[in-house]
């Protein structure tokens, strides 16, 4: 069995909302190991994009807990979890959130900027990764001129950019047509044979059941079903 | 993050929004500018008034005079100008002797103050400012004039003045002729006073004494009119030398005409001086027959030449031990300093007013900033950036907003500064004053105002960072 990189073990976020308690993560447990693509269905507000915020240290939990490699997200320092996502974390969003008025090379290289890469090698460092990613023509390129999949895959090439080995991805396809869709999943699927390990959330049952390893259903905070796909695990 | 990236990333966002940030550093600049210039018209007048005490060796001058709370205080003499020059840290001193002269050039004649000095006197910065001519030493038949006395005798050209001769004279009192016309009878009736004495009246109460205060009157009448009308004139031929600036104060005032010491001994030697204010001390001190020469000739006050580094408290202290008192100039200057210290603070708090309308200015700006920026807030939140980057991103920012506006500033101040200068030159011309430089940008009032304005930027930013760092990259993240 391989490395296990993240646990959650009774992990819980409930809101206060006047007087009411929102439970949008209500006493989950997952892991997930290396080189393993885990996607999260469900319908919206079941807690999908909470569960990724929590694994990628960005929100705190109000129950249970995080652990990576063995250590509590909660334990660690601010300097530390900053340092975790830098280093360890390559975030994907559904709307790409790449900075406007940066280049798309310039967008890649602003993630080396948190994990002490001297200045003067982050642009080739960056160029070589848009490269890896088919974009090397769009380098100079802001977002606005790109189209969804070019900007999607400029996000991922800025979450790969400084080898992290745990990726997070929060509706990465939402916005891309079919054709785009695919390419982005079976990116991901490679990144997974590479050895990285994708936490996705998806509404789209179809892909996850084409690329992922596993599915977990999100019904209202907790997981009600979970269905391992042993035929898409691909050898390196 | 380092500090760099935070640089390059905070100007790169200022040249993005040019208009809002050229608006902002515009208020800073204007601000910064006019603590810069009101500032430099504090610094040019504190720089003028220490270059003038440093041309005139002010920082090295004390005053020393007799000491004015007891009625029998000690005289300023000779023995007590040999006793101060020999206090530690005294590089010579010198007696302030003023005495009146009458000078003839031509056929100009004026009566004007004059002062003796030694040639180590005439060697000090206090006598060095100079417009025409040299400096003189002890050589006797020179003389050095101030421009007071051209004045005097209507000469516009100092330079033509050079070389000229002037006949000085003093006038001395005669105590010959005073006794011979105490002892006279000038009127040539004494007999008719003598026959008008009613000898029955002589046993009456006060008939005696009457008539004794009034031959008691009329003898103090005939002496004091040969005393002050039949004075001796010692006059003296000397080349004009140099021309002299009138400076000073009421304390040490160059006077019109200043001979070496050697030939005012020639005028001392004369006699006392027939100036009726300086009789009744002389009376008082019984030295009124006594010979000029064998008097102990006090002066009013002396002045003490020190070493640069001497201690000033420490020679005040000698001299106040020997029975004087004494007024130091480095003293008064740092007076001088404090009230400027008021001066300017009240200057750079109209700059300040106009710095801390600037800052609400950064302020504005950096929380509409936020606002914009939410979502890249959150980005670099899940790159890896800490709350403290999020925080010193827009401190850096405001800071940069402070240093540009403050270079700016610093520019417009020295060029308002410059006008200001040209303009209060030109008054002084049109106006025949002295012209002065009445502005200075040191390099201290550049650093302070440097300072002062990215101090008041960050300080303006701290609001809105603190907001920034606040910002929770989940929202931030979920903003479309």
């Amino acid at each position: 069995m391989s490395e296990l990189r993240l646990r959650c073990i009774d992990l819980k976020k409930h809101y206060e909302r006047g007087p009411q308690t929102v439970r949008a993560l209500d006493g989950v447990d997952l892991d997930l190991r290396a080189g393993e693509m885990l996607a999260l269905v469900g319908s919206s507000g079941s807690g999908k994009s909470t569960l990724l915020n929590l694994a990628a240290g960005l929100d705190s939990p109000s129950g249970g807990r995080v652990e990576v490699g063995g250590r509590a997200l909660g334990s660690m320092s601010p300097r530390e979890l900053a340092a975790y996502r830098a280093e360890r974390v390559g975030m994907i969003f559904q709307s790409f959130n790449l900075i406007g008025h940066y280049s798309a090379l310039e967008n890649v290289a602003l993630a080396l900027a948190f994990n002490g890469t001297p200045r003067a090698g982050r642009g080739e460092i960056a160029a070589r990764q848009l490269a890896a990613l088919g974009l090397d023509a769009r380098a100079d390129h802001r977002p606005a001129d790109l189209s969804g999949g070019e900007q999607q895959r400029v996000a991922i090439a800025r979450a790969l950019v400084t080898g992290p080995d745990l990726l997070f991805a929060d509706e990465p396809t939402g916005n891309l047509d079919q054709e785009n869709s695919e390419q982005i999943a079976e990116l991901l699927a490679t990144l997974c044979v590479e050895g990285r390990s994708v936490l996705m959330t998806t509404h789209d049952l179809e892909l996850a059941e084409r690329y992922a390893h596993r599915i977990l259903h999100l019904s209202y905070g907790r997981i009600d079903d979970e269905r391992e796909l042993p035929k898409n695990r691909r050898s390196s | 993050m380092s500090f760099r990236d935070l640089l390059l990333i905070a100007l790169g966002n200022l040249r993005r929004q040019k208009l809002r940030s050229l608006l902002t550093i515009s208020g800073v600049i204007i601000a910064i500018g006019a603590f810069v210039a009101m500032l430099s018209f504090g610094a040019g007048n504190q720089r003028m008034i220490s270059d003038q005490f440093d041309e005139l060796g002010l920082f090295t001058t004390m005053l020393v005079y007799p000491a004015s709370e007891s009625g029998d205080s000690l005289s300023l003499d000779e023995k007590a100008v040999l006793r101060l020059a020999d206090i530690r840290g005294v590089r010579l001193a010198y007696p302030y002797d003023r005495f009146k002269v009458n000078v003839v050039w031509g056929d100009s004649a004026i009566g004007v103050d004059a002062q003796a000095l030694s040639a180590g006197a005439l060697e000090t910065k206090y006598y060095s400012r100079l417009e025409a001519g040299e400096r003189i030493g002890d050589e006797a038949g020179s003389v050095l004039v101030s421009d007071e006395l051209l004045d005097g005798l209507g000469v516009a050209d100092a330079d033509s003045f050079i070389g000229q001769r002037i006949a000085v004279s003093v006038k001395s009192a005669s105590i010959d002729s005073a006794l011979v016309r105490l002892f006279s009878d000038p009127d040539g009736n004494l007999r008719k006073r003598l026959a008008s004495l009613e000898v029955d009246s002589l046993l009456e109460d006060g008939y005696v004494e009457r008539i004794l205060r009034r031959e008691l009157d009329a003898a103090t009448r005939r002496f004091l009119d040969g005393y002050l009308n039949a004075q001796a004139l010692t006059v003296d031929t000397l080349e004009v030398r140099g021309v002299i600036r009138s400076h000073g104060s009421r304390r040490n005032r160059v006077l019109p005409v200043i001979l070496p010491l050697s030939t005012a001994r020639r005028f001392d030697a004369a006699g006392p001086s027939a100036d009726p204010t300086e009789l009744l001390p002389r009376i008082m001190k019984g030295e009124i027959f006594t010979k000029a020469s064998s008097m102990s000739k006090a002066f009013p006050q002396v002045t003490l030449d020190l070493h640069p580094y001497a201690s000033h408290s420490v020679v005040a202290d000698s001299v106040e031990a020997m029975g004087f008192e004494s007024f130091s100039y480095a003293s008064e200057f740092e007076e001088i300093r404090r009230v400027m210290l008021f001066f300017n603070m009240g200057l750079g708090l109209v700059g300040l007013v106009a710095l801390v309308t600037a800052a609400l200015g950064i302020a504005n700006t950096m929380v509409m900033s936020i606002l914009e920026r939410r979502r890249e807030i959150g980005i670099l939140r899940s790159l890896g950036a800490q709350a403290r980057d999020i925080r010193g991103l827009f401190l850096v920012e405001s800071g940069a907003i402070g240093a540009l506006g403050s270079m700016g500033g610093i520019l417009l101040g020295w060029i308002v500064a410059r006008v200001a200068s040209g303009v209060a030159k030109a008054v002084m011309r049109n106006q025949d004053v002295e012209v002065m430089e009445l502005f200075a940008t040191p390099f201290w009032l550049v650093g302070i105002a440097m300072a002062f304005g990215v101090l008041v930027a960050v300080l303006a930013g701290t609001y809105p960072a603190g907001r920034a760092a606040r910002v929770d990259p989940v929202e931030a993240l979920r903003q479309e």
